[in-house]
């Protein structure tokens, strides 16, 4: 009797502890939602405004009028999606000749790979942007899509969940029929790597979503930018700052992605865990 | 992400492909693993050379190069505000990566004895991963306010004095550690949650019955076992920590007419990745630019050699 | 999540194709300034008056369309690295006058405003204004906005409570000083606890180098920044932060905002053109301001022009909106409505200019810029000034924030600065 009371007083004690832990990461979130709520004035009074207030249409309004808030966002989607299934393309594509074919050069290739893996991205910053200059992308989406469009971890991902998804036994009997490459890859491979495909799919909309350093580099002309870079142009701009609308337009960028998390959570928890205890 | 490749692809495998050699019976497969090759030359081999050749010049970007030798790497060794820069993105990865590691290792285990609500936790402890760092910074911005954040009145509520966080700078490298800390104690509590369910679990009976007290337990049993999945979290907190950018440079951002990548009082917040951006884009020396990337590299490489080491030194055990 | 194969490569093909296509259509045409009729202005907040720029918009339609963008941020960066990248470079843009400098060895990337004929304008502006935008080849890059005379900005009632004196011309007579104005300070901060003088140490350091005629770097590329004129505005700032004087709030944040809205910072110094941003920053603390002369003398920060780039496909026309915006009956407008204080002597005499401004209590602004622009003391502005009084700024800034010891923090800005001119090739 006495242990299972004993253990009961535990848990309830280790769901209070755990609970503190999930407050405490959903607390900002809560903030922001406070802050957009409240105009500046109340913003900016002792003691802080700890429940929502009443401003949020007029915070809106007031971020509508500032930035393009659903051009940006628009761009912010296109950047990111185009990427994804650029990505997706690809890498599944690359992957699948790495996971289950032998060639010349194989191993080089891929060793070339994954030391690219490594440089850093600002190494690349200047010259980068140089050549874009001169290719007339620098103001542009297509600055940040096509450089993003196949990347070495999304190869390395699809290779690693390939080689134990997609069974010999199969390409060979496809082989048999007489199915050409592509076929293999769309009507053999792809069907069983779907899973990855989506852990992969959603983790790179999540970083092209959020992507910030590149853009607001590459993005010169004002009229046209992503949602990250149209925020940090609002925080700060003058001496004005309006917290309340920074505030809006910061929760406002949080709703597509909080979507997509919604959607894939299951997948990308799981996914991501199992890939760095395998790794 | 970085994910460290133990097994080399040598392993025998099964080859389907018919004994035939030349580039004819290969076309496909090279060009089916062309476009990243390809991207890859453009934006990443040729900009990489490039940068090496810039390094040895002085361009502003508008006028013509100017031959410069190696006096901007010259410049780079002597220049104390670039080993500023190492020394504050060290320092607030220190501040945010221990305690970090060490908040998630003890919400993964437990979690992991935890029974109900397991995935709505996992949920809600991920959720500050998944949002943008530009919108985090700026609510954190606003927590770290002086005279109107929630941080000071916390401060104020228990008899304290206000801390001016974002102009002090320990209280820049705290706030800033801080939002990293939030944001990732929850993914990698996460990932060592995944780690603590491949222990076996006739393992803790044994130690049960062995008479380990749970802190024995964890010691002895939990801890060993998770060495390589604290690794992976080493290595990926190294790597996004040393290129750490976006957190400073929105959290410190002031008004008109100053760089916006400054990194606040006393260039507190200046981290590597920040201060190639002032130089590069802000002084427009794209020649010096080009050099600190250099010395970021080198800084990167450093790093991971010290990571690989601690690997293979495990690996001898 | 479950994904179609046939939608994937469907998506996949149609997003490679378009920016493959993409590439290509820009890769043959590339577009360095703005399209169709679009003549593109870039200029930042407050930089010109919102009237001048929506008349200017409205007598042009017929020809072009004038497309008027602020830019937030850091300008002078994002104006140069937009120039580098090629594209969406705009047809005019503006230029801050404490960047002219650091754009005069980039001349050709302007068009020569002479060879538009600006020589024939010349007479109505100031000389020394209009010398500034010459670079060394003698072509001109910038035509001249505004300038900037330094005034001394205050809240009477607060000043009044303190015992000091608040109406303008006592304030100008009895705080002409530095050491009176310091003094007053003092006072202020013992009658009324909570307040300051100064919100930082760069309100006096670099209004102290502004009211001299050498700053940094001399014509023969010859660093002179560690000599008098500099000491002394260091000096004097290291004194401002012993007697008490400055305030721990960084300039420019809410924080910033919301103590000057309490009257906790009752004394701002600051150009004409600060009064555009108390206006727009601080609209709640309208007619709670008068203005007085600047401590110490007068002296010139800012101020700005508007140059042609090489990207603007009609130049001519372009150069016809600027020299319109510009004149003396704009520039007028341009005080009234942002604060931006003419640089064409007729404008002065205009009757705009001597109108009551309500958000200064109905007072007269004109009275105190006016004689303060005439004695501007003028002062060479090397391309190096940036580079070479950033470590002075910098170590100053590590004294008023942090405490810093201010001769170790002196001796740490000279052998930065010593480093600096080395890599610029500037002697020392």
């Amino acid at each position: 009797m006495a242990s299972i009371k004993g253990s009961r007083r535990r848990g309830i004690a280790l769901h209070a502890v755990l609970v503190i832990g999930l407050l405490l990461s959903a607390f900002p979130f809560y903030w922001a939602v406070i802050m957009s709520t409240h105009t500046s004035t109340e913003i900016f009074s002792y003691p802080p405004k700890l429940l929502p207030g009443t401003h949020f249409l007029e915070n809106v309004r007031h971020l509508l009028d500032n930035i393009d808030f659903f051009g940006s966002m628009f761009n912010s989607l296109l950047v990111a999606t185009s990427v994804t299934f650029l990505v997706l393309f690809f890498d599944s594509l690359a992957a699948f000749v790495f996971a289950k074919f032998r060639f010349p050069g194989r191993r080089l290739l891929f060793a070339l790979m994954m030391a690219i893996f490594m440089v850093p991205a600002q190494l690349a910053a200047i010259p980068q942007f140089v050549i874009m200059a001169k290719l007339g992308w620098i103001g542009s989406m297509t600055a940040l899509i096509v450089p993003a469009a196949a990347n070495a971890f999304g190869i390395f991902w699809m290779r690693q969940y390939m080689r134990s998804a997609i069974h010999d036994e199969l390409l060979d009997a496809s082989r048999l029929d007489g199915a050409s490459f592509m076929r293999q890859y769309w009507h053999v491979a792809l069907p069983v790597v779907r899973p990855g495909l989506a852990f992969l799919g959603i983790f790179t909309f999540m970083g092209q979503w959020n992507d910030y350093a590149w853009p607001l580099i590459a993005l010169t002309n004002p009229d046209n930018v992503t949602l990250q870079v149209a925020l940090s142009q609002l925080n700060g701009t003058h001496g004005t700052t309006d917290y309340g609308m920074v505030m809006t337009g910061a929760l406002l960028a949080l709703v597509p992605l909080l979507i997509v998390f919604a959607i894939g959570a299951r997948q990308i928890i799981g996914d991501l865990a199992k890939g760095a205890v395998r790794g | 992400m970085a994910v460290i490749e133990q097994t080399p692809p040598a392993v025998a495998q099964p080859t389907p492909t018919r004994p035939k050699t030349g580039f004819r019976t290969y076309w496909h497969l090279y060009a089916a693993i062309s476009p990243f090759y390809l991207l890859f030359l453009s934006f990443g081999l040729i900009p990489v050379g490039f940068s090496l050749y810039l390094s040895f010049h002085r361009w502003d970007g508008l006028g013509s190069m100017e031959w410069a030798g190696l006096s901007q790497y010259q410049y780079l060794i002597s220049d104390s505000d670039f080993w500023q820069s190492i020394g504050n993105t060290i320092v607030i990865w220190a501040l945010a990566t221990f305690p970090m590691i060490f908040l998630a290792m003890v919400t993964a285990v437990m979690l992991n004895s935890a029974v109900r609500f397991k995935n709505v936790y996992r949920f809600a402890y991920f959720l500050p991963n998944v949002t943008s760092i530009v919108a985090v910074a700026i609510v954190f911005g606003s927590i770290f306010s002086t005279n109107f954040g929630l941080m000071n009145a916390l401060l104020q509520a228990v008899g304290l004095d206000q801390v001016a966080w974002l102009n002090t700078p320990w209280g820049i490298k705290v706030a800033i550690a801080t939002l990293m800390t939030w944001q990732w104690t929850g993914y990698n509590a996460i990932i060592f949650l995944a780690g603590l369910q491949t222990i076996p679990s006739d393992l803790y009976e044994a130690a049960r019955i062995d008479g380990a007290g749970p802190v024995q337990t964890f010691f002895r049993v939990t801890l060993p076992l998770l060495r390589p999945t604290l690794l992976f979290v080493l290595v990926v907190s190294t790597v996004t920590g040393l290129q750490s950018f976006a957190e400073p440079q929105v959290l410190l951002q002031t008004t008109a007419n100053e760089s916006t990548f400054s990194g606040g009082p006393d260039h507190a917040g200046r981290t590597m990745v920040l201060y190639f951006f002032q130089q590069t884009f802000d002084n427009n020396d794209f020649g010096y630019g080009a050099a600190v990337a250099w010395g970021i590299f080198l800084v990167v490489v450093i790093f991971s050699i010290i990571n690989w080491r601690l690997v293979q030194r495990r690996g001898e055990e | 999540m479950r994904l179609s194969r046939r939608g994937l490569l469907r998506a996949g093909l149609a997003g490679t194709a378009a920016t493959a296509l993409g590439g290509l259509a820009t890769g043959c045409a590339v577009p360095t300034g703005s399209t169709g009729r679009n003549m593109v202005l870039w200029y930042w907040s407050g930089g010109l008056s919102d009237t001048v720029v929506e008349n200017a918009k409205a007598r042009y339609d017929s020809s072009v369309t004038l497309k008027a963008q602020q830019i937030g941020g850091y300008y002078r960066s994002k104006l140069i690295t937009t120039m580098a990248g090629r594209a969406h470079i705009p047809d005019i843009a503006g230029l801050k006058g404490e960047d002219m400098a650091s754009y005069l060895p980039n001349a050709d990337q302007f068009v020569d405003l002479r060879t538009l004929g600006a020589d024939r304008l010349k007479s109505q502006y100031l000389s020394w204004k209009w010398d500034q935008a010459i670079a060394d080849d003698g072509s001109m890059i910038g035509f001249p906005i505004d300038c900037g005379p330094l005034a001394h900005y205050y809240q009477p009632a607060v000043f009044e409570k303190a015992g000091l004196a608040y109406e303008p011309d006592d304030v100008s007579r009895e705080m002409g000083t530095w050491e009176a104005f310091f003094a007053a300070g003092e006072r202020l901060r013992k009658r009324i606890p909570g307040t300051c003088l100064l919100v930082d140490v760069l309100a006096v350091y670099e209004n102290s180098v502004n009211q001299g005629t050498q700053r940094y770097v001399d014509k023969d590329d010859h660093f002179i920044g560690d000599q008098e004129h500099i000491r002394t505005a260091w000096d004097r700032a290291v004194e401002a932060k012993r007697r008490g004087l400055i305030s721990d709030i960084v300039n420019g944040t809410p924080d910033f905002n919301a103590a000057t809205e309490r009257g906790l910072l009752p004394s701002q110094l600051g150009a004409s053109w600060a009064a555009g941003d108390l206006k727009l920053g601080l609209p709640k603390t309208a007619g709670k301001w008068r203005v007085a002369a600047m401590p110490g003398g007068p002296a010139n920060n800012g101020g700005s022009f508007l140059s042609v780039t090489k990207a603007c496909r009609e130049p001519e026309r372009a150069f016809e909106i600027i020299t319109w915006m510009l004149n003396p009956a704009n520039q007028a407008q341009g005080f009234v409505d942002a604060g931006l204080f003419p640089s064409t002597p007729a404008s002065y005499e205009m009757k705009k200019l001597r109108e009551p401004d309500p958000f200064f209590g109905g007072q007269i602004t004109m009275d105190v810029f006016g004689p303060a622009a005439e004695q501007i003391p003028v002062a060479y502005n090397s391309p190096y000034d940036v580079a070479l009084g950033q470590p002075i700024k910098d170590e100053m800034k590590n004294v008023g924030v942090l405490g810093k010891n201010p001769d170790k923090a002196w001796s740490d800005a000279m052998s930065k600065c010593r480093r600096i001119a080395d890599h610029l090739g500037v002697t020392y």
